[in-house]
């Protein structure tokens, strides 16, 4: 590899679509929800940081980073530390797979969609871990309901996901997205995938109405209830690039990803443009799945994803088999 | 230039707890009421957290009883600095009509340290924000 490529490759990752890329990505799609929240919600939101409250998520980032790191007594030390960095370093790792350029992501090999589906659960896993390291009541009960949760969505995810690789004849992201070249997924027969991939994505990400593990009402803060200063802003920052990862994601699947009318010779920054659009849709409906909704029991979630977005995912997938 | 970013951050990101040392729920209610489209204080990029580690300013209303005393040390030890207390209430600042009893301590500040004071019984929502804004430009000041 010649000097230049190999400087060419190191941009590429460093700053774009790599970590600087995504960094103020997350931080945009954060402002976004919360303005959008307010709005449905009849409010304004964050309006003085910034105009129009844009830079409200670096300022709280900033904040946190400032703030005291406070290692309480009793905890385990090595995962209270660990975890936030796995959170963030995965979700960094997840979010590289996306085609954000151009049909191939950063990061593109054979079977990279089972790697992006692996990495959801490993992420559901450090949250556990992160509950139980700090030794609070309140944590260890939601890092249980993290996992109740994941036995409930985690099956419809993969179901909606598989029926999309079956439809496509294929594992791999660039060749699904190559493939919707003639028409969408979400407009031909995955429309049912694509409501189950919603739900299960809003339980993920531990939004309302599935906000069970940091339920404030009864849990104050859940899982990350002793976690202070630097650590909260790690956790806080890959919640958000996970949230950046499953709105690519179901955009790529579903909406045909970075694809659209391109004039030759501008196709990477076309192809940006479509793929922020596309996943901002995305992201309008989850917050509006958000704004809609009252938090659920525990009990109801897993019989909801059991009762209702299994059958539908089943449903969907005897679809695209008979389809094909 | 870092540590203008951090005092700008500090001034645009005020998360609150909210305590209740055992008042008559009047000023807690109007807490609540800055929440709502009205009011709003999510605006100045407020959020009310549950858990006091999240927290940068604490919100006490309600005259401090010798009982709550401790507890109310507690949760200010479990602050992470930089840390600031408020006092919203006129029972919170002086006892209110409890002043003198033989089981209330005169204010809050008698406990703990307070940067800012709003009066009122109970406090008005408008009264919680220019108390909240005053806050936030001494926090500038200090920096």
């Amino acid at each position: 590899m010649s000097l230049e490529s190999f400087l060419f490759e190191a941009l590429k990752i460093i700053f774009f679509p790599g970590f600087v890329f995504i960094f103020i990505l997350a931080l945009f799609y954060e402002w976004f929800d919360r303005k959008f929240y307010a709005k449905l919600q009849n409010r304004v939101g964050p309006l003085y940081a910034g105009p129009l409250g844009i830079l409200q998520p670096l300022a709280d980032f900033i904040k946190l980073l400032s703030k005291e790191d406070i290692v309480p007594k009793g905890v385990d030390k090595v995962l209270f530390t660990a975890t936030p960095l796995f959170s963030l370093s995965l979700s960094i790792f997840a979010t590289l797979l996306l085609p954000i350029f151009s049909v191939k992501g950063l990061l593109s090999f054979e079977g990279d969609l089972v790697i992006a589906v692996v990495l959801l659960t490993f992420l559901c896993i450090i949250t556990f871990f992160a509950g139980v390291a700090s030794y609070n009541r309140f944590s260890i009960i939601g890092a249980e309901r993290s996992f109740l949760q994941l036995i409930g969505y985690e099956i419809p995810l993969m179901i909606s996901v598989i029926s999309v690789a079956l439809n496509a004849q294929s594992v791999t992201i660039s060749s699904i997205v190559s493939s919707q070249k003639g028409l969408w997924y979400i407009l031909g027969p995955n429309i049912l995938g694509f409501i189950v991939f919603i739900f299960a994505a809003q339980a993920e990400l531990e939004r309302i109405p599935f906000d069970l593990p940091e339920a404030e009402q009864e849990l104050i803060a859940g899982w990350n209830i002793d976690y202070t200063g630097r650590r909260l802003a790690m956790f806080r920052l890959a919640k958000n690039i996970e949230l950046v990862f499953l709105c690519g994601l179901a955009a790529a699947l579903f909406l045909g990803g970075p694809l659209g009318p391109v004039v030759s010779g501008y196709e990477p920054i076309l192809y940006t443009i479509y793929f922020i659009i596309k996943s901002i849709f995305v992201l309008a409906i989850l917050t509006i799945v958000r704004a809609l909704f009252a938090r659920l029991r525990i009990d109801q979630i897993v019989s909801l994803s059991w009762k209702y977005l299994l059958p539908l995912a089943i449903i969907q997938f005897l679809i695209v088999r008979l389809m094909i | 230039m870092i540590l203008g970013l951090i005092s700008w951050a500090r001034k645009r990101s005020p998360w609150i707890a909210h305590f209740c040392t055992g008042s008559c729920n009047a000023c807690d209610i109007e807490i609540l009421a800055c929440l709502t489209p009205r009011y709003d204080i999510e605006r100045f990029g407020a959020i009310v957290r549950g858990s006091i580690r999240h927290a940068d300013i604490l919100l006490v209303t309600g005259p401090v009883t010798r009982q709550v005393r401790d507890r109310l040390l507690r949760i200010y030890e479990q602050m992470p600095e930089p840390k600031y207390v408020v006092a919203v209430g006129t029972c919170a600042i002086s006892g209110g009509v409890y002043r003198n009893s033989y089981n209330i301590y005169p204010g809050v500040d008698s406990v703990i340290p307070v940067t800012a004071y709003i009066s009122g019984c109970p406090v008005k929502p408008e009264n919680i924000i220019n108390g909240l804004s005053f806050l936030l430009k001494k926090i500038g000041e200090s920096e």
